[in-house]
């Protein structure tokens, strides 16, 4: 997992967030995405999986 | 940040995974409420009505400070008040953990999802998140003053739109033009529009107003509902609903972190000046839809620039005037810079940071291995399935176990913001009363009670204020103190 660094919250409840590794000033985020990595196989298998009528049964009101 | 405090508020879509569902939406989410409230005991249900759509029982404060509610027949949780972009990312994160975990402990994991989105592709339907920055009583909330406010908001969703497949169509809106309010189709606006592939916001499409207080017609770039929820000589609240729910971490700290820097350069009478758009409403539309990523705007002045370009204005007044003055605004004005030279480039660099980058990434990666269209209906549901909090399914969280998504917090962050409030805004007194009445503080019920405690009810808490059954109001009008040891000194004594 990649972290970037961001500054402790001044005064976090019961333990205090961890200092995170890892900098930050080139803009840290991820590897750039390639094509045909394992992670891409395995990101496309969970695509797979999703069902292709849920927009459709995703009834939503409109809220606010 | 200095002297800012945020909130946001999320409304979550509920999407059953049933052909024939037994049970509505609503009756699920009624469920969910009841088993954080009276199993989990999370929190505490209002025992009174807190509007005309919230009777008793509604929704409640959690022990973290913030909310959980239905509102509109859609789950919502407020966070609590955060003074540090890190807290007010954990506690937002935190009320999808709280949701996630009543799904899964009620075995409806595979039966129910929660959807982070803001969109139903098929009804044109919109549900919000709202944020909220707490802002001194100088603030120049004017038309005048609000100018490079409505700017930035219009140009910000470069990094902080969630994208979407497809487009909404044209709005039904009242706008206000000087003291009417006329129907926007007869400005001529919004009335023709091709079918499109991506855009990269959300709510872009839904918001058809520069400014206005209502917030379910004629949603507006600035809301202009005067309700600080804190002493109103002191403070106003800046309520914005024209932003997309993020689901990565980095987004959600940009978004609040940058905004707070404008309203900071505003305050501070610093903030660039000669950027007033033409049309905002449009801008914000045709940014949000521009296929080649162009990101043109027209100015009042006549001279035509790009979103890219206003945003690095904005980014030099405060690398000028606020560089320095904390840990988390250079954290925002180093993202801020990298994110708007990566978007000059390829947009695959800001994969894992930007939501609407990760999501076309996705859409793109599958639609070459499958060799789909953009007119596939399967892409729609890739676009909800981005926005699961189910991690085991969700594309973000996909995309966060392969390495591609940088965390801000940690996972023992969330689950502490969870069930505790921050401890240094007014949240950590709200979270101690609440604790101090679920662990059996309740007042019990007088056996000669006073004429006036007749028929009040055995706590009322609200934002700013909060009552207990026999005794004074406590009023909490400054969100910056923790009011903690006078919340315990007031609850001495009442016990069931």
């Amino acid at each position: 997992m990649t972290h970037i660094a961001m500054p402790e919250r001044r005064e976090g409840p019961v333990d205090p967030m961890p200092k995170q590794p890892g900098p930050s000033e080139e803009g840290g985020g991820p590897k750039r995405p390639d094509t045909g990595s394992p992670e891409k196989d395995n990101l496309l298998k969970r695509m797979r999986k999703v069902d292709p009528k849920q927009a459709e049964r995703y009834r939503q009101r409109t809220g606010e | 940040m200095l002297n800012r405090i945020f909130g946001l508020e999320t409304e979550y879509g509920l999407l059953v995974h049933q052909d024939r569902p037994d049970h509505s939406p609503a009756w699920f989410a009624h469920k969910l409420r009841d088993h954080i409230f009276n199993v989990q005991r999370r929190g505490l249900l209002d025992l009174h009505h807190r509007g005309h759509d919230e009777p008793p029982g509604n929704g409640g404060f959690l022990t973290n400070a913030g909310r959980m509610y239905l509102d509109m027949g859609h789950l919502e949780y407020a966070s609590p008040e955060c003074n540090s972009l890190t807290d007010v990312v954990a506690s937002d994160r935190a009320g999808d953990l709280v949701l996630q975990q009543a799904i899964d402990e009620l075995g409806w994991a595979d039966d129910l999802s929660l959807i982070k989105n803001n969109i139903d592709h098929e009804t044109d339907a919109t549900f919000g998140s709202h944020e909220n920055y707490l802002v001194t009583r100088r603030f120049p909330f004017t038309r005048r003053g609000l100018g490079p406010l409505v700017t930035f908001l219009v140009t910000r969703q470069i990094f902080t739109g969630s994208g979407r497949v497809g487009s909404a169509s044209p709005q039904d809106a009242w706008i206000q033009v000087d003291r009417l309010i006329v129907p926007r189709a007869s400005l001529g606006h919004g009335s023709d529009r091709a079918p499109l592939p991506y855009q990269i916001s959300q709510r872009a499409d839904h918001i058809v107003n520069d400014f206005f207080e209502w917030v379910q017609q004629n949603r507006a770039i600035v809301n202009t509902r005067d309700e600080p929820l804190a002493d109103p000589n002191q403070y106003r609240r800046i309520h914005l609903l024209l932003g997309d729910s993020n689901m990565a971490e980095y987004a959600t700290a940009l978004k609040l972190g940058t905004t707070g820097l404008v309203l900071q350069l505003i305050e501070e009478g610093h903030a660039p000046r000669d950027l007033d758009l033409n049309e905002p409403v449009e801008s914000l539309q045709e940014i949000s839809q521009d296929q080649d990523r162009q990101w043109l705007v027209q100015l009042q002045s006549g001279k035509t620039i790009s979103a890219i370009d206003i945003q690095e204005q904005f980014l030099a007044a405060a690398q000028t005037h606020c560089r320095g003055q904390d840990e988390e605004t250079d954290w925002v004005l180093n993202q801020w810079e990298a994110v708007l030279r990566d978007l000059r480039g390829d947009y695959t660099k800001l994969v894992g940071r930007i939501d609407w980058a990760s999501k076309l990434w996705l859409l793109e990666s599958y639609r070459e291995a499958e060799q789909a269209g953009w007119q596939d209906p399967m892409l729609k549901s890739l676009d909800l399935e981005y926005h699961n909090l189910n991690q085991g399914k969700s594309l973000y969280y996909g995309l966060l176990e392969e390495g591609r998504v940088p965390r801000l917090i940690t996972d023992s962050a969330v689950a502490i913001a969870a069930d505790h409030a921050p401890k240094n805004t007014r949240a950590f007194g709200r979270g101690e009363l609440v604790k101090h009445l679920l662990a059996g503080g309740s007042p019990s019920e007088p056996d000669e009670p006073r004429p006036d405690e007749r028929f009040f009810p055995a706590y009322v808490i609200n934002w700013s204020i909060f009552q207990v059954r026999g005794r004074a109001p406590f009023p909490m009008p400054d969100p910056f103190r923790t009011y903690v040891q006078d919340v315990r000194s007031h609850l001495q004594g009442v016990t069931t």
